[in-house]
């Protein structure tokens, strides 16, 4: 082993620290390979050494980044590396997101490439700067070595300066910049090609790819509020205090259902806000801001509302990816079924 | 509909004492073709050269490109400007393979707010694969109009220049026997196959800018087309935009969709005909008028599949993709042909707009790539590049030195009917 330095950024689970009980961990680093660093290793072969890991809780990385990726990189940049890989992170989410910051630095403020592992579903891939390369990899580490070879190869090039070809070649996510080629086939051939592909159903790749945005048709007016269920439904990021289930103060992974039955109020001390987007203190001072539910109590005992389901769907709206808001309102909009909810209470921030 | 598409190749051209194909060699009366051309009372002078592949020559000022063909039977050339608006796509026409007319003219001082642009090529180095003319010989016309004339009566005379020059040189083919004969017909397929039309916004902008059908300018209702009728001269460019995507008249002779779609009709699918529409119309409830009326005639042609290029830029791309919105809705699965506008370093979104339902795209390349390409020994078409915009530092230079450009100023270069092998990539 010798030639390149090689600095390996993992989170706390893949560095051996602990569970999602340790994902507060602080940044700290340890010298040569850790975990799967032992594979990424084997991958580089032997002209490049991993001389060291520097590991960070995921929780820590997400809610406390303007501080903790200073420390990160202060720790890499020890390591005097000439290359910085990190992860892969598969499809998780903050640990996706923590290795597109820890590159993007990395390329930014010590001028080495970095590369990293998502899946393309990761959210990590909304945060990457166009100077880092993503591989492609799969959604779980069960696919480890093949995914890590794939990461070592092109961490390997990038490092050696060995130009990258396209990213549907290469394998990996399109940073965004377009190059003309010549191809092999005319653009009307490819045309006809791709129609024929799609009137057949079969899979397609198309060479431009717009973004993807719904637009949802509002449900008809409810036609008698007194005689409805009504559900409350909110993306302002109000938790209960201590935010035991964890909902992220951005790019929120995960939504959360807390009871309201025999709750008149929301107050300060049971309920705190988390999201990360707005200045949320006038939320935390008094939740009924986001979430009304006072007011819902007063029109229940006046009978201007039917009846209250009694549960309240909150999670954090803050740049969550749109798959992921779909799949997320998906879950909830199930249950509000599930329970003939007629109308919902939506409060955004 | 039947037509005879009959292919005379084409080796060599060169100036002789008369007109005549023999042994694949072309020969040109150059007198007799300018004698010719100058019976337009609107033209004051021409003169012809011929460029060759690999020739150390650069064109420039170049209006419009034409195949030579000279229709035998079943109809007349180019009908509704050399003749009356006869229907085309039937009968025998024959071509010459490997040889192009392309027509110049400086005509910078006609140039108003819709004015002409400047349009380039390459014969030789690097540049010669960025354009169709790079592997054929090109008989070059240079026109110049009366003085005095407007800019529309000026363009009308270098087209039509253009069209006759390309009849007078097929003329010689008219008693020979082809290389090769080709029959279009759009025999009964299968049912069972799904049915796909070509729909194909052409564009027309102002009073200089359009694209003829039968001499008519193309009209923002769709009409339902016969693919022969547009491989066999209905359809002339007139569109001197934007160098890099325009749709030349010998694209539509040769148009390669068309081509495509014939090859692959019976087998694949159904190929229906051609859904001729505009591009770049003016007002936005004209285009939504198109879109939904496009959508109609699929629906009532029981179409299953559309290819939707489109023909110069800009606010061309809200016409095709309301197209591409408008069908998809209708139930036909569309792929779309366009060029980007991804900036000089490729890193800006390629597309001026774009709808949810173009989820099936061919980029035929990035416009604003730069290229530089080295000095040549000849220019034909002008003296100097006509004023381009103000970061077309390229222009500065004479047109036989060294020449860095963008895309946008060689002609054909991003074409969106697809006739190259460029495309733009993502990395």
């Amino acid at each position: 082993m010798g030639g390149l330095r090689v600095a390996h950024y993992l989170n706390q689970f893949f560095g051996g620290v602990g569970g999602e009980d340790l994902a507060d961990a602080p940044p700290q680093a340890r010298p040569g390979a850790v975990g799967p660093g032992t594979l990424l290793q084997q991958c580089l072969g032997e002209g490049a050494t991993v001389v060291g890991t520097v590991i960070c809780g995921d929780n820590r990385m997400a809610e406390q980044q303007a501080a903790t990726l200073p420390a990160v990189l202060a720790l890499l940049r020890d390591l005097r590396p000439d290359l910085v890989v990190a992860g892969p992170a598969f499809n998780a989410g903050r640990y996706g997101l923590a290795c597109a910051a820890v590159c993007g630095a990395a390329v930014r403020e010590l001028g080495v490439p970095a590369v990293t592992g998502l899946f393309p579903e990761n959210p990590g891939r909304e945060a990457l700067d166009r100077s880092v390369i993503a591989a492609v990899v799969g959604a779980t580490a069960a696919g480890m070595k093949a995914d890590m070879e794939h990461v070592a190869r092109l961490a390997l090039k990038l490092a050696r300066k060995e130009p990258l070809g396209p990213a549907d070649v290469e394998g990996y996510l399109p940073t965004g910049r377009r190059v003309n080629e010549f191809s092999d086939r005319t653009g009307a051939e490819r045309m006809v090609e791709m129609l024929v592909r799609k009137l057949r159903k079969e899979p397609y790749v198309s060479e431009l790819v717009v973004p993807q945005f719904d637009r949802v048709r509002p449900a008809p007016p409810v036609a008698d509020l007194a005689s409805a269920t009504l559900g409350i439904v909110t993306t302002s990021g109000v938790v209960r205090a201590g935010n035991p289930e964890g909902i992220e103060s951005w790019r929120a992974t995960k939504w959360a259902r807390y009871p309201l039955a025999g709750l008149e109020a929301l107050s300060p001390e049971a309920f705190t806000c988390v999201h990360g987007g707005y200045d949320n203190r006038y939320i935390r001072q008094d939740p009924h801001r986001a979430v009304p539910l006072d007011v819902l109590r007063r029109y229940l005992r006046e009978g201007r509302v039917g009846r209250l389901h009694e549960v309240l769907y909150t999670t954090v709206g803050n740049v969550m990816p749109v798959e992921r808001a779909r799949r997320l309102g998906r879950e909830v909009a199930q249950e509000l079924r599930d329970a003939s909810v007629q109308a919902v209470l939506f409060t955004a921030t | 509909m039947e037509l005879e598409i009959a292919t005379y190749r084409v080796r060599d051209v060169e100036f002789g004492p008369a007109t005549a194909l023999r042994d694949g060699i072309l020969s040109i009366d150059r007198p007799a073709l300018i004698a010719h051309l100058l019976e337009d009372a609107n033209l004051q002078a021409v003169d012809v050269e011929i460029a060759r592949p690999g020739d150390s020559t650069r064109i420039i000022h170049i209006l419009d490109s034409v195949e030579p063909r000279l229709k035998v039977s079943g109809g007349r050339d180019f009908p509704g400007l050399l003749a009356p608006p006869d229907l085309a796509g039937s009968g025998r026409t024959h071509r010459l393979d490997g040889v192009a007319v392309i027509g110049t003219a400086n005509l910078s001082g006609a140039a108003d707010s819709q004015g002409l642009k400047e349009a380039i090529i390459d014969m030789a180095g690097p540049g010669a694969r960025y354009h169709p003319f790079g592997r054929t010989a090109n008989v070059v016309l240079m026109l110049e109009p009366r003085a005095g004339l407007a800019a529309t009566e000026a363009v009308a005379a270098c087209r039509r220049a253009c069209l006759r020059a390309a009849v007078f040189l097929a003329r010689p083919t008219r008693a020979l026997a082809p290389d090769r004969v080709d029959a279009f017909t759009l025999a009964p397929a299968d049912p069972g196959l799904p049915r796909v039309a070509y729909v194909m916004p052409v564009m027309s902008e102002g009073e200089i800018h359009t694209t003829f059908f039968y001499g008519r300018s193309v009209q923002s209702l769709p009409h339902l087309v016969h693919p022969n009728e547009i491989l066999d001269g209905a359809l002339v460019s007139a569109d001197y935009w934007i160098g890099c995507h325009r749709s030349p008249t010998y694209l539509y002779q040769n148009e390669p969709v068309i081509r495509e779609l014939y090859r692959r009709h019976g087998r694949d699918f159904d190929f229906v005909g051609v859904l001729l529409c505009r591009c770049l119309i003016t007002s936005q409830e004209e285009k939504w008028r198109q879109a939904n009326q496009a959508a109609k005639v699929a629906r009532m042609l029981d179409l299953h599949g559309a290819v939707i290029t489109m023909s110069n830029g800009g606010h061309a791309y809200v016409d095709q993709m309301l197209l591409c919105q408008q069908l998809e809705r209708a139930g036909v699965a569309t792929v779309l042909g366009v060029d980007e506008y991804a900036d000089a370093d490729g890193a800006d979104f390629p597309l001026v707009t774009y709808v949810p339902e173009a989820t099936a795209i061919v980029s035929v390349g990035n416009q604003e790539e730069i290229v530089e390409w080295p000095a040549v020994e000849r220019v034909l078409g002008g003296t100097a590049f006509l004023a381009g915009n103000a970061y077309e530092k390229g222009f500065q230079r004479r047109p036989d030195e060294p020449l860095t450009v963008a895309l946008r100023q060689i002609y054909c270069s991003t074409t969106q009917l697809g006739w190259s092998t460029l495309r733009g990539r993502a990395y």
